[in-house]
């Protein structure tokens, strides 16, 4: 059997490739283009009907002032999230790959945050901000807790930043873990005999060298921050007063509760670029600097 | 080998034959009204025995219409929906058949007609106002209470006063949702206008002048006084409902603006206060201090794309639940609901749908204005959940509702 056929290759590829490219194609690619065409509807979700509007949809969503408001404020909140989940993911990291006692352990305790749901950590976390830390305001009279911080923009929006931390921070820490392991120990011990102290040793040597580490959890807390829906929905429901509706957000509220889903899901192909464009402009940027031992 | 081949011949006869099984008719129904679900499934299992039916009854904690279109889009619709009223708008006039025909439509006054058609039949009536504890009221007072003696603000503010100065400080309790602020609490002054369909065109056309509006004003003075007088008053967008309800049960406070479906939630605390619901107080003389705003709820409409069997299943079971004593009993007694149908003449078992049995049977109700647009509860209630907040003013809410309605397209009907 000839096996450069392109007939041949075809058959190969369908055999091994095929279901997963039609799983693929299924559940992603064709949404993906289905959605498209609707952005050139008029599409109420119900009607048989999908009226042809052109780009009437691509109008509404760059004139919709609230979905712009959404957008900065999810710009805002990924901008701090980000920056906060990988410096206490690497903190973390840096902790339990020291060799401290039981170590192990706090590995499986910081990584269970991320294995609980957005809609279970929002709803605990409500409870938290909600009762337990204004109880614990009243009884021991600490003023900022007194009053629930759901109760205000800018406390809603360090609520979903802090929820955040919780939920991501043990599953970067993971990612950071496996960089600091990927270190070899003779390149820390070349350091330390060329006169390098511990810390000198982390961040000249062990740092540059986990750059790939920090590109990748960077990219999968970009990509998490700005896709944040659940934990929205549940800890904050958007409130007070519509102050804490995230992008993703705005956009199921314009496609499902305000029934246009030709804007909404035009609004959801912006999002996604924007995302695309920040997400891939920094996976560029941290790669171009890579460096190999 | 005979007699094996005689007996598959005869086996094979018999079943050519015999006649066939019927298998009983699909009776798909969807419930938006989640606090019944259990009720509504265990009666299901009873009705689809009786009657040779196969009927299963599900909800989704979607929005509603989300639901559908997902139903529609998977070409498997129910047979029989009930939703709110502004949805039949939208759902009917593609998907609904005419149910003129049904004896039910003609026992009620709250059926939805579209163009001419009988669209949607109501399965209950519900209706809003002042929740209160009758019980925590007059152990404070030492009298009786009669709601209608609070009728105007200023009776109202009283009466306030003197629960403070009988010990309970902060005697009401407002909720901070938006569904319950927009489109319960504000409607009204839409729904209270002399033709809120003319208004509301006003409004879309940027000249309702809601600040000089009297409703508008006469609401929002009411409005003002429960704030002041919010248990939750130093963070009152962030109240929780639960302990609300809580609260109201166990006469911690005395009044609170509800609906009767809120009786799910407080009949959870298991208290024994005796409470009911009033209009909201206003300083008016129009009357619309005397009476609650509502009406028929939760609409049924049957698909139109489902077969002929299974769309008489549906409307034998409107029929049922409207006509017969035990659907009668199964809305009154099982689910506690005020039957919207002439025919039920059963009383209701909760204390919240007494009142407003009570108000429905005299006339008292003012009808819901069920056309606002689909974002006025995400965008209107967020304005109220400012001024509620102390964020915005009332100039500062009356622009804001000057700003939303200009640009806001009621739903189509």
């Amino acid at each position: 059997m000839k096996r450069n056929t392109m007939s041949y290759k075809i058959r190969q590829y369908l055999m091994f490739a095929g279901p997963a490219t039609l799983l693929f194609c299924g559940v992603v690619v064709i949404p993906l283009i289905y959605g498209f065409y609707l952005t050139f509807t008029s599409w109420d979700g119900i009607s048989k009907s999908k009226p042809f509007v052109g780009l009437t949809n691509y109008i509404t969503a760059f004139g919709d002032k609230a979905f712009w408001v959404a957008m900065g404020r999810t710009l805002i909140y990924s901008a701090i999230a980000v920056i906060l989940v990988n410096v206490v993911a690497f903190l973390l990291a840096y902790m339990v790959t020291r060799g401290i006692k039981g170590q192990n352990f706090f590995r499986a305790g910081f990584f269970i945050p991320n294995l609980i749901g957005g809609i279970v950590l929002g709803y605990v976390w409500k409870f938290v901000f909600n009762s337990a830390f204004v109880a614990i305001g009243e009884n021991l009279n600490i003023g900022f807790l007194k009053n629930s911080w759901l109760g205000t923009p800018s406390g809603a929006m360090a609520c979903m930043i802090i929820v955040a931390v919780w939920q991501y921070a043990g599953y970067m820490m993971l990612i950071y873990v496996a960089g600091f392991m990927s270190v070899s120990k003779s390149l820390i011990e070349a350091a330390q005999i060329d006169g390098c102290t511990q810390s000198q040793a982390t961040w000249k040597v062990i740092v540059p060298l986990m750059r790939s580490s920090f590109v990748q959890c960077i990219f999968l807390t970009i990509t998490r921050c700005f896709m944040v829906y659940d934990v929205n929905l549940t800890l904050t429901e958007g409130g007070p007063f519509n102050s804490s509706v995230m992008a993703a957000m705005h956009v199921y509220r314009t496609a499902f509760t305000e029934r246009a889903f030709g804007t909404g899901q035009a609004e959801a192909l912006i999002l996604f670029i924007v995302c695309a464009i920040v997400g891939v402009t920094q996976v560029y940027i941290g790669r171009k600097g890579e460096v190999a031992a | 080998m005979r007699k094996l081949g005689f007996a598959i011949a005869t086996l094979a006869v018999a079943a050519m034959t015999a006649s066939p099984v019927l298998a009983a008719t699909d009776l798909t129904v969807f419930n938006s009204k989640s606090e019944i679900q259990t009720q509504f499934e265990e009666e299901a299992a009873v009705y689809s025995e009786e009657k040779g039916v196969n009927m299963e009854v599900a909800m989704s904690n979607d929005p509603v219409i989300t639901h559908m279109g997902t139903r529609y889009s998977s070409n498997n619709p129910y047979v029989l929906s009930m939703v709110d009223a502004k949805d039949i708008y939208s759902l009917t006039p593609e998907h609904g058949i005419d149910l003129a025909d049904l004896e039910a439509a003609a026992d009620t006054d709250y059926a939805i007609e579209i163009d001419g058609k009988v669209a949607a039949l109501p399965f209950c009536i519900e209706a809003r106002g002042v929740m209160y504890n009758k019980t925590a009221i007059e152990e404070i007072t030492g009298e009786d209470f009669d709601p209608a003696s609070v009728a105007t603000l200023d009776d109202f503010k009283a009466l306030l006063d003197k629960l403070v100065e009988g010990g309970m400080e902060t005697p009401v309790a407002i909720m901070k949702e938006d569904w319950s602020l927009a489109a319960h609490y504000l409607a009204q002054w839409v729904e209270e206008q002399e033709d809120p369909e003319a208004y509301v065109q006003a409004l879309c056309a940027g000249e309702g002048d809601i600040i000089n509006n009297e409703k508008f004003n006469s609401l929002m003075d009411t409005f003002d006084v429960l704030m002041e007088y919010n248990y939750a008053k130093d963070s009152a967008v962030n109240a929780d409902r639960n302990k609300s309800e809580d609260m109201l049960a166990w006469g911690d406070v005395a009044f609170m603006f509800g609906g009767n479906w809120d009786w799910s939630l407080i009949v959870q605390s298991e208290s024994d206060c005796e409470m009911g619901m009033m209009p909201v107080p206003q300083n008016t003389e129009d009357g619309s201090n005397t009476k609650l705003v509502g009406g028929g709820s939760k609409y049924f409409f049957i698909d139109s794309s489902v077969s002929e069997e299974q769309q008489q299943a549906a409307k034998d079971f409107i029929n049922w639940f409207a006509m017969d004593a035990e659907g009668q009993d199964f809305v009154s007694n099982t689910c506690a609901l005020v039957s919207p149908y002439k025919s039920n003449t059963l009383d209701v078992s909760d204390p919240l749908s007494v009142s407003v049995k009570a108000y429905a049977d005299a006339g008292n109700l003012i009808p819901n204005y069920n056309f606002f647009p689909d974002d006025h509860i995400t965008k209107a209630g967020a304005s109220m959940q400012k001024y509620l907040g102390g964020e915005i003013d009332r100039q500062g809410l009356a622009d804001e509702l000057t700003e939303y309605w200009k640009g806001a397209t009621p739903i189509e009907h």
